[in-house]
């Protein structure tokens, strides 16, 4: 019974992803799509990111000490001036872990 | 980087992707533990992160599973969370599509947020498959391995999700934003996407994440073909 749920999610999930990259499938995506799917990075990961900031422990949490939002102002900042992933990530990373110590 | 040596673009893809599937340890970890405290085999649990691979719907099925949920409301609820696949592979289209059918299958199964997020940047020319497969595998083969030491510790991992490990996936996810945001229509995007994430989360909405990212993307759409923000 599990087997058969886990095979099901299974097919569900690769429909997902594998549905737009068949070439059979008859789309054609005009200037206008494509346009709006440059979108896709900054609106996607965006909406991945936002629960995670403000609902650490499944709690809106809106607070300026929150220690989420602080470091991911500062990941921004990082970014802004050093302009390394990596580096933005572990720095900011430290600065979570201060903030959380400390607020 | 299509003239890259295949086993380089494979590492340089391996290499890119492990602080993101070092930020998954927890969820991997919970996938495997939670399956077995809701009483799947081993073999089930770890199943689970073979075949479907996808860490949220995972957790959410195994929770449901354990609530006694039916196998068509775990099933519409998967759909629902793993939907942004379906935009992910849209705006893979172009350069994916053209591979041959054993590249596609492959890339297309290891498509996941962080797969999306890291290999999205290339166009046409720019796309090295072998660094999609090694961005995409090496996630797969850390996912499962988690997993397994989540299996095999069981329940003796106390306070694991209250550990804040998940804010290393918004520091890398901001760290891949900051740089596009360049433009009004595209800050106007992320404004929105953060919004609608925020209200509709509360709100519990079971597919809010991808139905504020496109919220959001189209606001950036409607303000840059309304000319927002051009001098």
């Amino acid at each position: 019974m599990i087997f058969v749920m886990i095979v099901a999610m299974g097919l569900i999930v690769f429909l997902n992803r594998y549905l737009f990259i068949e070439p059979r499938l008859p789309v054609r995506l005009t200037r206008g799509a494509r346009e709006f799917l440059g979108f896709a990075v900054p609106g996607m990961l965006t909406a991945i990111c936002g629960p995670i900031i403000f609902f650490a422990d499944h709690q809106l949490n809106l607070s300026p000490a929150n220690p989420y939002l602080l470091a991911g102002i500062c990941a921004v900042a990082l970014m802004f001036w050093t302009r390394n992933v990596l580096l933005t990530v572990l720095l900011s990373m430290a600065l979570f872990y201060l903030f959380r110590w400390w607020l | 980087m299509p003239t890259a040596l295949p086993h380089y673009a494979f590492a340089r893809g391996a290499i890119a992707v492990i602080p993101l599937s070092l930020a998954c340890a927890p969820w991997g970890l919970l996938a495997g533990s939670m399956a077995i405290d809701a009483h799947f085999s081993p073999l089930e649990a770890q199943g689970l992160s073979a075949i479907v691979f996808a860490g949220a719907a995972q957790l959410v099925a195994i929770g449901m599973v354990k609530s006694g949920a039916s196998l068509v409301s775990i099933l519409l609820t998967t759909l629902l969370l793993t939907s942004q696949h379906l935009l992910y592979g849209m705006h893979l289209r172009p350069t994916l599509s053209a591979f041959k059918p054993r590249w596609r299958m492959s890339l297309g199964f290891l498509m996941t947020d962080e797969f999306f997020a890291l290999v999205s940047q290339y166009d046409r020319e720019t796309f090295n498959r072998w660094y999609a497969l090694g961005v995409g595998l090496t996630f797969y083969i850390a996912w499962n391995l988690f997993t397994l030491a989540g299996i095999v510790l069981g329940k003796s991992i106390p306070g694991l999700e209250h550990l804040g490990l998940e804010f290393s996936i918004a520091a890398t996810f901001i760290a891949l934003i900051t740089p596009v945001v360049r433009d009004v229509p595209t800050v106007v995007c992320v404004a929105v996407a953060l919004l609608c994430s925020v209200g509709l989360s509360f709100l519990q909405w079971e597919s809010a994440v991808v139905v504020s990212g496109v919220l959001g993307m189209s606001a950036g759409f409607a303000c840059k073909r309304l000319g927002v923000g051009q001098a």
